[in-house]
């Protein structure tokens, strides 16, 4: 009886988590649309860029999915840190390191993106940090709930 | 310890939505931002340079400011030596704002007498490289380069003299018809005049002619020269000493050999 109880009360919070994760793959797609229609104009100038966007998207939306999936268990941090470390390392390899280079119509651009870049991968080695810190407190309650108490 | 982290990751939320609102916004600035190069002038300074300014339009209707903006532009013959460059800066360019500002090009007389003459008569090509370097939203650092090759129509190309012919006139004078053809490959229409002195081996002028000639752009001009000499000044052999002027330039002599 108490296994049983223990499975629904399982597959509930998988369904709440798989409906929280859908909801905010929903919402991020949205806003990734919006932004996106700002960036669709230079399509046509920029070789692979939509792709590229998508690919990144793609990737950033199932690390969330599987993070959601994963909630409140310590395995949700690992995909927040997976997360970090994806956009650190996609970032940087889609923007050539901050400096693109293009060639349209016998015209050489360079476009310097490494402010862009630079305050990016600060904001992820942040959302890194607060990652460790949320897998050390997860860690540092479940010892403490745990515990004998003396 | 979990008010600490949730703050931090407010913070974090609120800088990468800051940062992907800027980085959007400005790049789609871009697409307000217009530039256009206007109809060149051509002035000629006290110490006899020839400056070619070409005004710059360049309209800002973007979110952001420019920072930074500089054009400079190169022009090289076709051996890659440098004729001239020019250079323009302009510190900001505000947003909602349109500024003309003049890209001056200067030629120095003495390296336009030394090139010019090829130029004359030879057709050619220029090879300009231009660089525009701005900062969108004065942060974001852009450049675009660019080499084109700009064909050049030499005004008189294939100029040519004829065989004179002499035309006895009386027992002291005869007439002398230069023929005269040439090609203007140049973008304009030459306005001028030519101008032949006609003189023997032993350099001794024995006389000139005088001829108006309007070519128009592409054409084939063919003309010639009358010219009344004294029969004992004229000798077997000897050359022509031509003077050109036209609206731009005035050029001379160039000596042509006869007989």
């Amino acid at each position: 009886m108490a296994e049983e109880s223990g499975m629904r009360s399982f597959a509930k919070k998988f369904v709440f988590n798989a409906i929280k994760a859908m909801l905010k793959t929903f919402i991020f797609y949205g806003l990734y649309l919006f932004v996106w229609s700002f960036f669709a104009i230079f399509e046509s100038y920029v070789p692979n860029l939509h792709q590229t966007v998508e690919n990144f998207v793609i990737v950033y939306i199932s690390l969330g999915i599987f993070r959601d999936i994963m909630s409140d268990t310590v395995f949700q941090y690992f995909f927040d840190v997976a997360k970090a470390f994806f956009v650190i390392g996609y970032l940087t390899l889609a923007l050539n390191g901050g400096i693109i280079n293009l060639l349209y119509m016998g015209i050489t651009l360079t476009i310097d993106l490494r402010f862009f870049l630079t305050a990016a991968i600060l904001l992820s080695l942040l959302g890194l940090s607060r990652s460790i810190l949320q897998a050390i407190n997860y860690a540092n309650k479940k010892a403490e709930s745990t515990s004998p108490n003396f | 310890m979990d008010f600490s982290i949730r703050m931090i990751g407010v913070a974090s939320t609120l800088f990468w939505i800051l940062l992907v609102a800027f980085f959007a916004s400005a790049v789609y600035s871009v697409k307000d931002l217009h530039l256009s190069l206007g109809e060149p002038q051509l002035t000629l300074t006290a110490n006899s340079s020839v400056i070619i300014s070409i005004p710059i339009n360049i309209e800002n209707r973007g979110y952001y400011n420019l920072g930074d903006f500089n054009l400079t532009t190169k022009v090289a013959d076709l051996n890659g030596t440098k004729i001239t460059e020019g250079s323009t800066f302009i510190p900001t360019v505000e947003r909602g704002c349109e500024l003309i500002a003049l890209h001056n090009l200067t030629f120095r007389t003495d390296m336009l007498l030394e090139k010019g003459i090829y130029y004359l008569f030879n057709d050619s090509s220029f090879t300009i490289t231009a660089l525009i370097s701005v900062k969108l939203a004065e942060v974001i650092p852009i450049k675009a380069s660019s080499n084109f090759s700009v064909p050049w129509g030499a005004p008189f190309y294939n100029f040519q003299l004829g065989q004179p012919i002499y035309e006895p006139v009386n027992q002291t004078h005869v007439e002398v018809v230069v023929p005269i053809s040439f090609e203007n490959h140049a973008p304009v229409e030459i306005n001028g005049e030519i101008t032949i002195f006609m003189c023997n081996d032993e350099g001794t002028l024995a006389g000139q002619g005088t001829s108006t000639i309007t070519a128009p752009q592409g054409t084939l001009y063919i003309g010639e020269f009358v010219l009344y000499v004294q029969v004992s000044e004229i000798g077997q052999k000897g050359f022509f000493e031509v003077y050109f002027s036209t609206q731009f330039l005035s050029y001379g002599p160039l000596v042509i050999p006869y007989g």
